[in-house]
C-alpha cells in the first residue's frame, strides 16, 4: 500500500502519499522516457497504462492525496470501455466490490414514468454496462495499482510551473517541499486539469464557451431506501419544474443533481437551509446526512489540437463538456488508453514516431463528438426561448403516449467508446469491441482483454475457420484461432466470441480494443499492412 | 428527397379537418395543438434527410417574409 496516513473529507477517510525527495535534488540528472503531470483520473490511468507496458514513467502530482480538496463532487459513472480499461490495467475487482453495479435507468416527468431502458440487455462484455463511484476511490486503486509496477514512480508534492520544449525533449520546471529542479523527459503528457499550468506556458490554443444554465449538486446519504438506479428528471414539480438527477454510488451515498434557474445565486442555492429544504421536497420527511453540495455551471472546452510538440493533452486539459452523458471522465481514461499504447509502440520501436499524430486526430474527434452529444442535452434541458420550452413539453407529453417521443426525451446520452471508423489508422471497423468472455487455449476461463496486456502494444489477430494463419512477429502480434481451427494457431473458445466474425473472417484488434481490420481470407501480406497502418507506417 | 408533388389522396378533406381541430381553440392551444401534430407526422415521415428538407423549406420560407 501508498497510503502513508489518512484525510478526511466529507465523512471520508482518504489517503495521504508519502513525498520523497527526488533525485534530481540530489544532483542526478536523467532523462526519464514519460512524464505525466497531474496524478487524476486520466493521468493516474496514463501512467498505469504506460507502466503496465513496461515503459517507464514517472507521474507528477501538486498534492499527496486522491480528489481535489478531500471528498468533492466529481465523476462517479464508469462506463463499460472504462470498467474494461480497469479490468485490463488490474483495478476492475476493486472498483467493482466498492461501486454500485447498475443498468436501469429511468426518465421521467413530473410523476410520470416516459421511459425506462436496461443497458445491460444486448450487452456481451464481461464488465456490467455501470459501475458508480466515487471518483477518488478509483485513483486510490490506480495508485495502489501503481505501486506494485516497478516501472512507474509516482512523485507527490511536486507542482509542474513551467516547461520548456527542446528537440528531443521537454524540461518540466519543478517545485517541491524541498526545493525547485528541472525535470527532463522524452515525452509528457499533461493531464493537469482544467487550469493547466503546462498549456498556459504553451500557449495552446482552445474554444470555450459558458453556459448559462446553474446546476447544484447534493452528495448525500439518507435513510429512505430507493433503487439501484439512474433516475432523470426532465422536470420535476419537487424542483419547480426543473431537471433532476438521482443517482447512487458507493458508501450509502447519493448523488442528487438539480437544475436551477439561469440567475440564481450560486452562494444561495448551496446555502445549507436552501439544500434541506430542496432534499424534502425530494425525497419526503428522512434523516439526511450532506456528504457535499456544489453549485456550478456548465462550460464546454476543447483544445484545438490534443498535441504539442512532444507533449500530449488528455482528460479535462484538453476537453470539458457538460456532465450529462458521464462522458467526461470515461473520456478521459479512454484519452489515457490512446496515448498509452501509441508511446508504448512508439518507445519499443514497434511503430515511428508518426502514429502519434494520430492521437489528436482521433482523440479530438472524441472530444468534439462528446461536446456535440452534450450540448444537444443542455439544450433539451434547459430551453433558450418560451417556444423552445413549449416544443420541449410538447415532446414530453407525446413520450407519455407514445413510444417514438422517447426517443427525442434527452437527459444524457450515457458514455459510449469512441468509434474510429474515421481514423487514417482504421483499415476496416474502427468500434471497440466488447470485452467477451472466452476460455484461453489452455484451458482457464478470461476475456478479450487478457489478451492485450503489456509488456509492449501488441495486436491480436483472430482468425476464423475458413482463413489461412498469418505469420507475423511475435512481438507485433498475436494470433489466436476462434470458433474452430486454423491452421495450428491456439484457439479460443466461447460463444460470443465464435459469433464475432464469419467463416475466413480475419480480424485486426488494436491494443486498446478496438477494430483495426475486418479482412476476408486474407494474405498474411494484407494482415500485415493494417497492421502496419494501425501503426502509423502508411503515409496518407 | 422531399416530395412536392401532390401526395394527399384527399386535400380538401384534409384541410377541413385540419381546421377542424383548431376550432374554439386558444392561440396557445393552437401552437400547442400545431406542434403536435408536427412531431406525429415527423415520426411518419421517418427520413432524416426528408426532415432536413422540410425543415429547411419551411424555413426558409420564413426567412424570405421576414426580409421581403
Amino acid at each position: 500500500m501508498t497510503q502513508g496516513g489518512s484525510a478526511t473529507g466529507g465523512g471520508y477517510a482518504l489517503p495521504v502519499f508519502p513525498y520523497r525527495r527526488p533525485a534530481e535534488l540530489a544532483g542526478e540528472t536523467r532523462r526519464h522516457k514519460v512524464a505525466v503531470v497531474g496524478g487524476g483520473l486520466a493521468g493516474l490511468t496514463a501512467a498505469c497504462d504506460l507502466a503496465s507496458r513496461g515503459i517507464p514513467v514517472v507521474l507528477l502530482d501538486e498534492d499527496d492525496t486522491v480528489g481535489v480538496r478531500g471528498a468533492s463532487s466529481r465523476g462517479i459513472v464508469y462506463a463499460q470501455k472504462t470498467l474494461e480499461i480497469f479490468d485490463r490495467l488490474g483495478i476492475y475487482r476493486r472498483v467493482a466490490e466498492k461501486g454500485v453495479t447498475w443498468s436501469v435507468g429511468r426518465v421521467l416527468a413530473d410523476d410520470d414514468l416516459l421511459y425506462s431502458f436496461d443497458a445491460a440487455q444486448g450487452s456481451q462484455s464481461r464488465q456490467p454496462p455501470f459501475i458508480n463511484l466515487q471518483q477518488f476511490y478509483i485513483e486510490w486503486y490506480l495508485v495502489d495499482r501503481l505501486a506494485e509496477l516497478p516501472e512507474a514512480e509516482l512523485r507527490w508534492r511536486n507542482r509542474v510551473t513551467g516547461i520548456t520544449l527542446h528537440d528531443d525533449h521537454a524540461a518540466l520546471a519543478v517545485e517541491t517541499p524541498d526545493g525547485s529542479y528541472t525535470l527532463e523527459s522524452e515525452w509528457v503528457i499533461d493531464a493537469s486539469g482544467l487550469a493547466s499550468r503546462v498549456r498556459q506556458v504553451l500557449g495552446a490554443r482552445m474554444a470555450a464557451e459558458l453556459g448559462e444554465d446553474r446546476w447544484c449538486i447534493s452528495d448525500v446519504r439518507f435513510e429512505k431506501t430507493l433503487p439501484a438506479e439512474r433516475w432523470t428528471w426532465a422536470k420535476a414539480a419537487f424542483n419547480d419544474g426543473r431537471a433532476v438527477w438521482q443517482h447512487p454510488m458507493a458508501d450509502g451515498v447519493w448523488r442528487l443533481d438539480y437544475q436551477m434557474g439561469a440567475d440564481a445565486d450560486p452562494q444561495t442555492i448551496a446555502d445549507p437551509e436552501t439544500v434541506r429544504d430542496r432534499l424534502r421536497r425530494h425525497l419526503g420527511a428522512t434523516r439526511v446526512e450532506i456528504v457535499w453540495v456544489g453549485p456550478y455551471g456548465y462550460r464546454t472546452q476543447l483544445m484545438e489540437n490534443f498535441r504539442h510538440g512532444r507533449v500530449f493533452f488528455a482528460g479535462d486539459v484538453a476537453h470539458v463538456m457538460n456532465p450529462f452523458g458521464a462522458r467526461g471522465g470515461n473520456s478521459g481514461v479512454q484519452d489515457a488508453e490512446n496515448i498509452a499504447w501509441k508511446l508504448a509502440a512508439v518507445l519499443t520501436g514497434a511503430a515511428p514516431e508518426a502514429l502519434l499524430d494520430s492521437y489528436d486526430e482521433e482523440r479530438h474527434a472524441a472530444g468534439a463528438h462528446n461536446i456535440r452529444v452534450t450540448t444537444r442535452t443542455i439544450r433539451f434541458l434547459a430551453p433558450r426561448s418560451p417556444f423552445e420550452h413549449r416544443l420541449r413539453d410538447a415532446v414530453l407529453d407525446l413520450a407519455r403516449r407514445y413510444d417514438f417521443a422517447r426517443a427525442l426525451v434527452n437527459t444524457g446520452r450515457l458514455s459510449a467508446p469512441f468509434d474510429y471508423a474515421g481514423s487514417a489508422l482504421t483499415t476496416s471497423g474502427g468500434g471497440s469491441l466488447p470485452n467477451l468472455p472466452l476460455v484461453h487455449p489452455d484451458g482457464t476461463p478470461g476475456a478479450l482483454s487478457d489478451l492485450l496486456r503489456g509488456p509492449g502494444a501488441r495486436f491480436l489477430v483472430l482468425c476464423f475457420p475458413g482463413s489461412a494463419a498469418p505469420e507475423l512477429p511475435a512481438g507485433l502480434a498475436r494470433c489466436f484461432a476462434c470458433g474452430g481451427a486454423v491452421g495450428d494457431l491456439p484457439v479460443l473458445r466461447g460463444d460470443a466470441i465464435d459469433r464475432l466474425a464469419g467463416a475466413g473472417e480475419v480480424l485486426v484488434v488494436r491494443p486498446d480494443q478496438h477494430l483495426a481490420a475486418r479482412l476476408l481470407r486474407p494474405e498474411t501480406t494484407a494482415v500485415r499492412a493494417a497492421i502496419d497502418r494501425a501503426l502509423g507506417r502508411e503515409c496518407r | 428527397m422531399m416530395r412536392t408533388d401532390p401526395n394527399i389522396p384527399d386535400a380538401d378533406g384534409f384541410y377541413e379537418a385540419l381546421i377542424a381541430a383548431q376550432e374554439g381553440l386558444s392561440e396557445a392551444a393552437c401552437e400547442a395543438f400545431l406542434l403536435r401534430f408536427a412531431l406525429l407526422l415527423a415520426n411518419q415521415v421517418g427520413d432524416q434527410q426528408v426532415l432536413l428538407e422540410a425543415i429547411a423549406a419551411a424555413r426558409a420560407m420564413i426567412a424570405d417574409k421576414a426580409h421581403g
